[in-house]
């Protein structure tokens, strides 16, 4: 893994039932936390985008595409809840940020992943105009 | 989710959200659900509510708060009601009623959802059961918190120094006797409103002792309970139902009472007696408006305790200083009120105020003439007052001994951090 990514860096919050049994008191403190994080970070210009994800959606297997069911219906402590893309330069200011994530006092836990330097998807997607090209 | 259609604004700090509205829109949502499912899936609603909670937990940090957050969580409630409705089969003759509701709340936007008038029926019915003659007082009291007040599991067994699952259990067993007594959601009438009005009454005077009797640095939750006593007393008070002189004597009494409460410790959290606080840290605002519901009280033929003890807090807000009080009027409105109240507490309370008029051996006396005194035998402020009345008369080993007992038995570190501190002065006075 590098300890430096030009491309920034997903924070992925994992855990979607960690505020069963707070208070409402509680979750609206949770919640204003969260927002003066989210915003702090933004100000700071360390955050590009963040986004919630609803609990469920689809998924889809099989070789050929054609199974596609609801979930995922993974261990909610584990289940996807949302997403910051940050763009600080190293995984230590990465990490600096995740710890202060609001959730992670009642259980929440939040996954660093260096997004990676080179995307062979958009690199292919770059050279198949020039095959194409060729062959005309 | 398509997010063309989100709204997104510069997400905002905690500051800038509402104090407590997630507690405050998620109880009045409660007690609206609870009207619309029945009494018996009271459960139901308060996970809805705490649902749509969670949706605002995991959106607004994104998007930022919504420009109408109380009218957000209510829409967003609704929508998992109607959810709820539409996959339960027992709801199947309700999804009418929860379908307009929706309908109505989302054609009037973020403006009023629900009119004010109905959400304050629907809390006052929810009060009506949780007060209800057949629910074991305390259980009344757990259950009011929980389901009108948003409080959790945990903050109430915190205030009541218990556990969590002692308290859960109460609730449990709270919520199934409405179910086999079938007590109904609704604020009772004619002849059986006097009665049950009186009841609800008395478990809120409770509620609100609750929280006044003991209010500790380490235990803020205690003085939300004393605001949220308030806050349903005067519910009661603005209600064609509750609106009686005997109601905003207990709304003065509770307004006048928590008004003090700031000046109540120092900022180190220790206990301050009547005569050591600051009295401009009291809540002017706040007497003023008990004193409101003071004289709106006087309308009636009828005095009751509430009137009585509101006085007393009356004329302790109304002194300039510890000296000036007018303890002459405050012992006459005790010598009343034992006759409504024979229980101990009253009767030690009594002995202060006569102590203040007569002298200590005055009050010295009054305490072993009470009647009763034996149901006092463990209780911290019996020998807290006596130590105080020895020590005045400067009978300082007999005031060591008493302030000894007391600190045994106090359970508050606030009350024991004060004790410690007056067996100190004594046991060197001795010396």
């Amino acid at each position: 893994m590098n300890a430096q990514s030009n491309n920034g860096y997903l924070l992925i919050f994992r855990g979607t039932d960690w505020h069963n049994g707070l208070s409402p008191e509680q979750t609206q403190k949770v919640a204003g936390d969260w927002m003066a994080w989210f915003k702090k970070l933004k100000e700071q210009g360390k955050v590009a985008d963040g986004m919630p994800l609803e609990p469920t959606g689809k998924i889809i297997s099989g070789k050929n595409g054609r199974v596609v069911a609801d979930g995922p219906f993974a261990e909610s402590k584990e289940a996807i809840g949302g997403f910051f893309y940050v763009t600080v330069g190293t995984i230590d200011e990465a990490v600096t940020i995740a710890k202060d994530c609001p959730g992670l006092a009642y259980g929440a836990k939040v996954e660093v992943r260096p997004v990676m330097e080179q995307c062979p998807l958009a690199s292919q997607g770059a050279a198949e105009p020039q095959l194409a090209e060729a062959h005309a | 989710m398509n997010s063309t259609e989100v709204n997104k604004e510069e997400p905002q700090g905690v500051s800038e959200l509402v104090e407590h509205l997630f507690r405050h829109e998620g109880a009045k949502m409660v007690a609206t659900l609870t009207r619309i499912f029945g009494i018996e899936h009271l459960t139901l609603a308060e996970d809805v509510v705490q649902e749509a909670l969670a949706r605002a937990l995991q959106t607004w940090p994104f998007y930022g708060a919504p420009k109408n957050p109380a009218a957000w969580i209510m829409r967003a409630a609704r929508n998992l009601a109607l959810d709820v409705v539409r996959r339960e089969k027992v709801f199947r003759e309700k999804e009418p009623e929860i379908t307009r509701l929706v309908e109505e709340g989302n054609s009037l936007q973020d403006k009023v959802v629900f009119r004010e008038e109905e959400i304050a029926d629907d809390r006052l019915r929810m009060l009506f059961v949780c007060c209800h003659p057949l629910i074991p007082a305390e259980a009344q009291v757990t259950l009011a918190l929980k389901a009108l007040g948003g409080f959790s599991v945990g903050e109430i067994a915190r205030a009541f120094l218990t556990t969590e699952a002692a308290i859960a259990k109460r609730l449990t067993r709270a919520k199934q006797k409405i179910r086999d007594a079938r007590i109904p959601f609704e604020i009772p009438t004619g002849e059986q409103l006097g009665g049950r009005l009186d009841g609800v009454l008395q478990s809120l005077y409770f509620l609100f002792n609750e929280g006044y009797k003991a209010s500790s640095g380490a235990n803020l939750v205690r003085e939300e309970i004393c605001h949220e006593a308030i806050r349903l007393t005067g519910l009661l008070a603005e209600h064609a139902a509750g609106n009686v002189p005997k109601t905003h004597a207990l709304l003065a009494l509770m307004l006048i009472n928590t008004a003090r409460l700031p000046a109540r410790q120092d900022s180190d959290g220790n206990l301050l007696l009547l005569n050591e606080q600051d009295r401009t840290r009291w809540d002017q605002a706040m007497i003023a408006r008990g004193m409101f519901h003071l004289a709106q009280s006087a309308a009636g033929e009828e005095i009751t305790e509430y009137h009585l003890e509101a006085g007393i807090a009356a004329c302790h807000s109304g002194a300039k200083n510890y000296a000036s009080t007018d303890w002459r009027r405050i012992l006459e409105l005790y010598d009343q009120l034992v006759e409504f109240d024979d229980s101990p507490v009253v009767a030690l309370n009594r002995a202060v105020a006569l102590a203040e008029v007569h002298g200590p051996q005055a009050g010295i006396e009054a305490v072993s003439a009470s009647r009763n005194l034996t149901s006092l035998e463990s209780y911290y402020l019996l020998y807290a007052v006596l130590g105080e009345f020895e020590s005045r008369l400067h009978h300082a080993h007999a005031a060591a001994a008493h302030f000894r007992k007391s600190l045994q038995l106090a359970e508050i570190k606030s009350e024991q951090v004060f004790l410690a501190k007056r067996l100190e002065a004594c046991e060197e006075e001795a010396r």
